[in-house]
């Protein structure tokens, strides 16, 4: 059988094309997460939200570890993701692109922090700490947890729901927050200790 | 390592409520929304007058690149034929012989000289 050249380069064309344009699929179904960034990188919209799907939800609490209501963090992972939109171009693709990305989320939550300490400085002199706003909030314990959770140090609270809630390591902590590992296992001891300390009472009444 | 585990026994009901309080949200229509929101964002990022300048900066450049090449070819010619001109206004002159055009300048000088040396005579 002959074939003409040209026309089955000619039929050929758009699945080359599409080929190149969309990632390749891993074995389990999962997208290739470096050909999505670098489709991305090179303008596609789908790709990026590809990699939003595959991270929003590590992203979030990654971003909730850090600020203090569910509000905030839907803002700081917003942020997060425009920035990391902006900066994808100076991203390298052969280098983790989740540990990149939950860095920016950790500094726009951080950032957001910073930006709700000088509102509330401003607009409520005399409130210490906003509670959390939980609706499954129900019990004492829970109740009680919430209000120490507001006494610890912002970054220690971070460290500890960034570890024990999370699943991060140290290392990774320190990577996000830009601290060295061994604070962030010192600050999570600290978090730990005060938090025993301020639930000592309401434990026992359990 | 000690860090493996949050708390002792005992405490396991701190890291239930913790875990409450910090559960995120269920439902696939809340990641999805939440996914449209950062997408329009984005989206809107695409619309800024900066991106629209970043994504003409590559034809720009080829256009400049392109007239400045023009440039330069339109120079090269107009140069090579200025030569051309001088070298065919020169040709074209009437001839004039060297000898007899410089010879008499420097038989005058030469005589200033002698009489200069001789005394003025």
């Amino acid at each position: 059988m002959t074939v003409d050249t040209g026309t089955a380069l000619m039929t050929a064309a758009p699945a080359i094309e599409l080929w190149y344009r969309m990632p390749s699929i891993s074995d389990g179904g999962k997208p290739d997460e470096r050909a999505l960034v670098i489709a991305a990188q090179r303008g596609s919209s789908e790709a990026f939200a590809a990699l939003v799907r595959l991270h929003q939800r590590r992203a979030y609490a990654v971003c909730r570890g850090i600020v203090v209501t569910h509000e905030d963090a839907e803002d700081a992972v917003q942020e997060g993701f425009l920035h990391a939109y902006r900066a994808l171009d100076r991203f390298l693709p052969d280098q983790p692109f989740g540990a990149w990305l939950y860095r920016i989320m950790a500094n726009a939550s951080l950032d957001l922090v910073r930006r709700r300490k000088v509102r509330d400085a401003d607009e409520l002199p005399e409130t210490v700490a906003l509670p959390f706003r939980d609706p499954g909030e129900s019990d004492e314990l829970r109740r009680r947890l919430s209000q120490s959770l507001t006494k610890l140090t912002d970054r220690q609270r971070a460290v500890i729901v960034l570890h024990d809630v999370e699943g991060f390591t140290h290392g990774e902590i320190g990577g996000m927050l830009g601290i060295p590992e061994g604070t962030a296992r010192s600050d999570l001891h600290h978090a730990r200790a005060a938090l025993r300390r301020m639930l000592k009472d309401v434990r026992s009444d359990l | 390592m000690t860090d493996l585990r949050l708390y002792s026994n005992e405490d396991d009901d701190v890291v239930r409520g913790l875990r409450a309080l910090y559960a995120a949200p269920e439902g696939d229509s809340y990641w999805n929304e939440l996914e449209s929101r950062i997408m329009a964002r984005v989206a809107g990022v695409e619309l800024g007058w900066w991106s629209e300048l970043d994504r003409w900066m590559r034809p720009a450049m080829a256009a400049a690149a392109v007239l400045l090449l023009a440039a330069g070819v339109a120079m090269f010619r107009a140069h090579e034929a200025e030569t051309e001109m001088a070298y065919d206004s020169m040709l074209s002159s009437p001839t004039v012989p060297v000898a007899t055009a410089i010879r008499p300048a420097l038989q005058d000088d030469r005589e200033a000289i002698i009489r200069f040396l001789f005394g003025h005579k």
